[in-house]
């Protein structure tokens, strides 16, 4: 295949503005998908990402397309995820690829992930395509648009597309520009193979399928390929293409993009950034490789019957076996007993693990307060990474507690600019700059991470009537005056409630969270006291009264099976809940430990 | 949940949760269920026997039961299908070594039906059944439907027991419930059942009701017990997701420390007259206990009749078809009309004698419950500590729950299954 006649890109953009609507068109236009076949967001093919409507993971997809100038081309598109939490997708996606697509919705605007991933692309150097999308609806504002692209990318407005990827208007128009502003990808087809690892899954049937760019060479089943960075060799089983379902192809070469299997057992094998090269030939320099995805906040993860405990652990592996960025390892829990803490990239992946070991699995699960991680230096010289409040040494052994921090970045209409402000405080932001934009500003702020990752987003969004967007990236860790706040029932302290939280919020977190528990924690045989305290000191109280009356009157006509299965109802209903102590707490209660 | 495949659902059948009206079957064929009451004699020598009359003049706010407002020519089609459904539980191959110690004729609203059709059918019955010469007869009345002469009637017919629907004695209560008489009228109708010779005779009443104060309640509980009845229901009110108030939800609720109270007040008034609260619900003077509705809470066997009633054979729990009309065509085509039957497990079945048992002041048997705990580790500590809490007692033979166990019962029931 000629390399001129091959086009790499991804497609980028704020959360929601099109992406994979776009790529349903593409897919249609160049008959990649047959167009009755197909459904709204093809490539969003786990079950979650379609009933959401959000893309989770990156998907990749060649198609074949006759330009106006009578070539053909071969064009590898990549569809990314917009939301933070998958944001290392993204980049990973860009590693492959020469040119991206980065679309704008017209109503919206340019938002933070716009920016973030316009940043992304244009330090790899990639030709960037602007894409105005929506503009079939009545609150589209593509001058509007334009002028912001032109503002704040320092891209030519002018040049941007206008299209609508629903109804298909100007979509030809993204085709012709991929092939004439994109350049082709370079490569020497006869030098030894040099293949940059930039995605992967694992298949039951075929192992480890490794996502591949090839920048040089050419592989093909029974081909020996080196992994360089642990100098493991393979065989070739398979090459092929995604067009969208895997399908073999003799060979792939320098230039394109495709997979390959080698009966490799692990997703940890060939990790993404990894250089694929000959055994008999190796490249001289690999790639400079990729950071691991970090997990930012942590969880327990315990099953409501304890019996469940393999299953859950077996469920884990699984799901890891696909999700390298999310970590696991056990723990034990005096309230809750075996369990595990989990490791995720935001709150989003969480709740995603936990919906898909729920369903997949058929778990009913516990997740306990979410964490950071953080530094917590000992008197006796050690340093700990604490990500689970019940580990935090006592008081007199901490000589100083350090947090992690976040660098931000907030896109919003002027006229919020004192909401934000006032919430930023509220959440221990610190101002960094500000920068004007037409109407809107550009906000930069510093952030502990444990302010950020629950309900921030949501807040924003809500102060700013949906105007306000958001991104975010770790910075570093800074002393923190920290304390253990802990939750107390009927005396006996709940280790899965404890959080750790800033000493100037604990008492208002404390008053909140016994609040908030009282109002989950039915009503039980006995008197529930819920206090939160700090050390010793009980902070805030609240009870939960005894029940004072539970009896249906009546065993009517002798239909004694509508009474046991109304209580069977009730039964399953407290299978919900974990037996701590005495008590029955339901799940909702762990995660509303930081949601308060 | 099922055992030995007996409940076989038919494709696209109602759901578990409303196993009625899952059979619209066209003959017996159809019926996946004819043969259940064949196929499963009963255990003991003597049965209940439950007949529903699934008409009323009107749907009060708060019931969920089986029943819709009597339209011209249905009470003679369902009395015309009930008589086939006697005849046929009549010719079932173990009726004829039966005893029927108990018939209850409930509702609906039993009194709508006129003394002769009564008589009728509890012919018809005795003609299939051996009826005990000292069967409880019982016939659920509503004061609004009877009369003096009407339950000369019914008592010519058999009836030897009445239930009294008066619910409350408060004028601008009565109305809001959907009750068609009102306090005046409630003890008009005592006053009949007496005259027409019913010496055994219930009175229905209601606490927890919408504007209900315990004044209020007390005064209307105070009334009744001067009426002298035999026996006293009284049920708490709640709202099923079955009836009116249960889907648009009511106003004026008594706070549930009032209807604690209510309870309570009633209680101790029973008490005081002589009345033994012998169930959550019931109280009655010596000697006048239901005598149906403990074969129920004994966990005994019964017989069903009517539209969308359940019966009790052996290990099978079923019920009839609901809807009336479709009660009515299964007969037509001399079918029985059952819609479901679930043979219950060991375990479902020691979960319901201890729920019904323990509903009664007698409680269970600590000599049929002791070998029964071996395997059931949970159950057990669960019974030890309400021990503890003082929600059940041990009175030495028999385990039980306390007044104030009564009043949480369906939170301890649920530990039970
Ligand atoms: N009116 C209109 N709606 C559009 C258009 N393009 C996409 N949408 C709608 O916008 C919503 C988001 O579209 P997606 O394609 O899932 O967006 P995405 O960028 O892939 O979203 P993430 O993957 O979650 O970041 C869907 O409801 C689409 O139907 C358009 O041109 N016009
Ligand atoms: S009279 Fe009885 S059965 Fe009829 S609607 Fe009222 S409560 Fe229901
Ligand atoms: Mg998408």
């Amino acid at each position: 295949m000629v390399l001129s006649r091959i086009r790499n890109f991804s497609i980028v953009a704020h959360i929601d503005h099109g992406k994979s609507t776009l790529a349903d068109r593409l897919l249609a236009l160049t008959g990649t998908m047959d167009a009755k076949k197909a459904v709204d967001q093809v490539l969003d093919s786990m079950d979650l990402e379609r009933e959401r409507g959000i893309t989770i993971k990156a998907h990749t997809v060649r198609l074949m397309y006759r330009a106006r100038d009578g070539q053909e081309y071969t064009l590898n598109l990549i569809d990314t995820p917009g939301h933070v939490d998958f944001s290392y997708e993204v980049s990973r996606a860009l590693a492959a690829c020469e040119g991206a697509v980065l679309i704008i919705d017209a109503a919206q605007g340019i938002e933070a992930q716009t920016l973030a991933n316009f940043y992304l692309a244009s330090d790899a150097n990639l030709a960037i395509i602007p894409v105005v999308n929506k503009i079939d609806l009545p609150a589209a504002d593509v001058e509007g648009t334009r002028a912001q692209i032109t503002e704040t990318l320092e891209l030519d407005g002018g040049d941007a597309l206008a299209i609508s990827a629903k109804h298909g208007t100007g979509v030809p128009e993204v085709l012709e520009a991929i092939v004439a502003r994109i350049p082709p990808p370079q490569g020497d087809p006869d030098a030894s193979l040099k293949a940059l690892v930039f995605d992967s899954f694992y298949d039951s049937y075929q192992g480890v399928v490794v996502y591949v760019r090839l920048t040089d060479g050419r592989v093909r089943p029974g081909t020996r390929i080196l992994l360089m960075s642990n100098g493991r060799s393979y065989d070739v089983q398979q090459v092929g293409v995604f067009s969208p379902d895997m399908r073999p192809v003799e060979e792939l070469s320098a230039g394109q993009v495709g997979y390959i299997t080698a009966s490799m057992k692990r997703v940890a094998d060939a990790k993404v950034g990894e250089t694929i090269t000959e055994t008999a030939r190796p490249t001289a320099v690999p790639f400079p490789g990729y950071r691991d995805a970090k997990p930012m906040v942590f969880a327990g993860l315990y099953s409501i019957d304890d019996t469940d405990y393999e299953a859950l652990r077996d469920a884990l592996e699984k799901l890891r076996l696909n999700d390298p960025a999310f970590t696991y390892e056990p723990e034990t829990s005096l309230a809750l007993g075996y369990g595990f803490r989990c490791g995720f990239l935001g709150m989003l992946h969480m709740e995603i693990v936990q919906e898909r070991l729920e369903r997949e699995f058929d778990l009913s699960l516990i997740v306990t307060a979410p964490s950071v991680q953080y530094k917590v230096r000992t008197t006796a010289g050690e340093v700990l990474d604490i990500d689970n409040p019940s580990k935090l040494p006592t008081p007199d052994r901490i000589e100083q507690m350090d947090e992690p921090y976040v660098t931000s970045s907030v896109l919003v209409p002027t006229e919020f600019m004192t909401a934000i402000y006032k919430l930023a405080q509220e959440k221990r932001g610190e101002h960094r700059s500000l920068e004007y934009h037409g109407k809107r500003v550009h906000i930069r702020f510093d952030f502990p991470l444990a302010e950020i990752v629950v309900d921030f987003y949501d807040r924003l969004k809500s102060i700013s009537k949906g105007y306000a967007s958001f991104d975010y990236e770790l910075s570093e860790f800074r002393p923190s005056d920290l304390v253990k706040l802990d939750i107390l029932l009927n005396g006996d302290p709940v280790d899965a409630l404890s959080s750790i939280v800033h000493r100037d919020k604990a008492y208002e977190k404390g008053k909140a969270l016994v609040e908030k528990l009282r109002a989950v924690i039915p009503r039980q045989l006995f008197e529930v006291a819920i206090q939160a305290a700090i050390g010793s000191r009980v902070i805030a109280r609240e009870t939960v009264k005894a029940m004072g009356k539970n009896v249906t009157a009546k065993c009517y006509g002798g239909d004694i099976t509508r009474k046991r299965k109304l209580l069977e109802r009730q039964k399953e209903g407290k299978k919900r809940m974990k037996q701590v102590g005495k008590v029955e707490v339901p799940q909702e209660a762990f995660l509303s430990v930081l949601k308060s | 949940m099922t055992e030995g495949g007996l409940t076989k659902k038919r494709p696209g059948s109602g759901s578990a949760d409303n196993p009625f009206d899952s059979f619209a079957g066209s003959g017996p064929a159809d019926n996946p269920y004819a043969s259940v009451l064949a196929e499963n004699p009963p255990e003991a020598d003597t049965l209940g026997l439950y007949v529903h009359v699934p008409f009323c003049t009107k749907r009060c706010g708060y019931c969920s039961f089986n029943t819709a407002p009597l339209e011209e020519g249905a009470m003679a089609r369902y009395l015309e299908a009930l008589h086939r459904e006697i005849d046929l539980l009549g010719a079932l191959p173990w009726a004829a070594r039966v005893r029927l110690a108990t018939v209850f004729v409930g509702g609906g609203t039993p009194s709508l039906l006129a003394a002769e059709d009564l008589a009728a059918a509890l012919d018809g019955i005795r003609a299939r059944f051996d009826v005990g010469a000292d069967a409880e007869i019982t016939v659920e009345c509503n004061p609004e439907s009877v009369t003096r002469q009407k339950l000369e009637g019914y008592r010519a017919a058999g009836v030897n027991r009445l239930s009294l629907g008066v619910q409350s004695l408060d004028d601008s209560i009565l109305p809001r419930l959907g009750r068609l008489h009102d306090a005046r009228g409630a003890r008009a109708a005592f006053e009949a059942a007496r005259e027409a010779g019913c010496a055994n005779l219930s009175v229905d009443l209601m606490y927890g009701l919408p504007g209900l104060d315990l004044d209020g309640w007390t005064r209307a509980v105070d009334t009744v017990l001067d009426w002298g009845p035999d026996h006293l229901s009284a049920y708490g009110l709640t709202l099923d997701a079955g009836s009116l108030w249960g889907a648009a939800g009511i106003e004026g609720l008594p706070a549930e420390q009032e209807q604690i109270d209510q309870y309570w007040r009633l209680a101790h008034a029973a008490a005081a007259h002589g009345l033994e609260h012998y169930e959550i619900s019931n109280y009655a003077r010596p000697r006048f206990r239901s005598r149906h509705n403990q074969i129920y809470w004994h966990a005994a066997e019964y017989l069903a009749a009517g539209p969308g009633a359940c019966g009790f054979l052996g290990r099978v729990r079923y019920a009839n078809v609901k809807a009336t009309p479709r009660y009515c065509e299964a007969l037509a085509d001399g079918a029985l009309p059952i819609a479901s039957a679930e043979q219950l497990t060991p375990r479902q079945r020691l979960a319901e004698r201890l729920i019904l048992g323990l509903r009664t002041a007698d409680g269970v048997p600590t000599a049929w419950l002791e070998p029964r705990l071996d395997g059931e580790r949970d159950l057990r500590r669960r019974i030890e500590t309400w021990r503890a809490q003082a929600l059940l007692v041990d009175t030495g033979d028999r385990i039980r729950l306390t007044e104030a166990g009564f009043l949480l019962s369906d939170a301890l029931f649920v530990e039970l299954l």
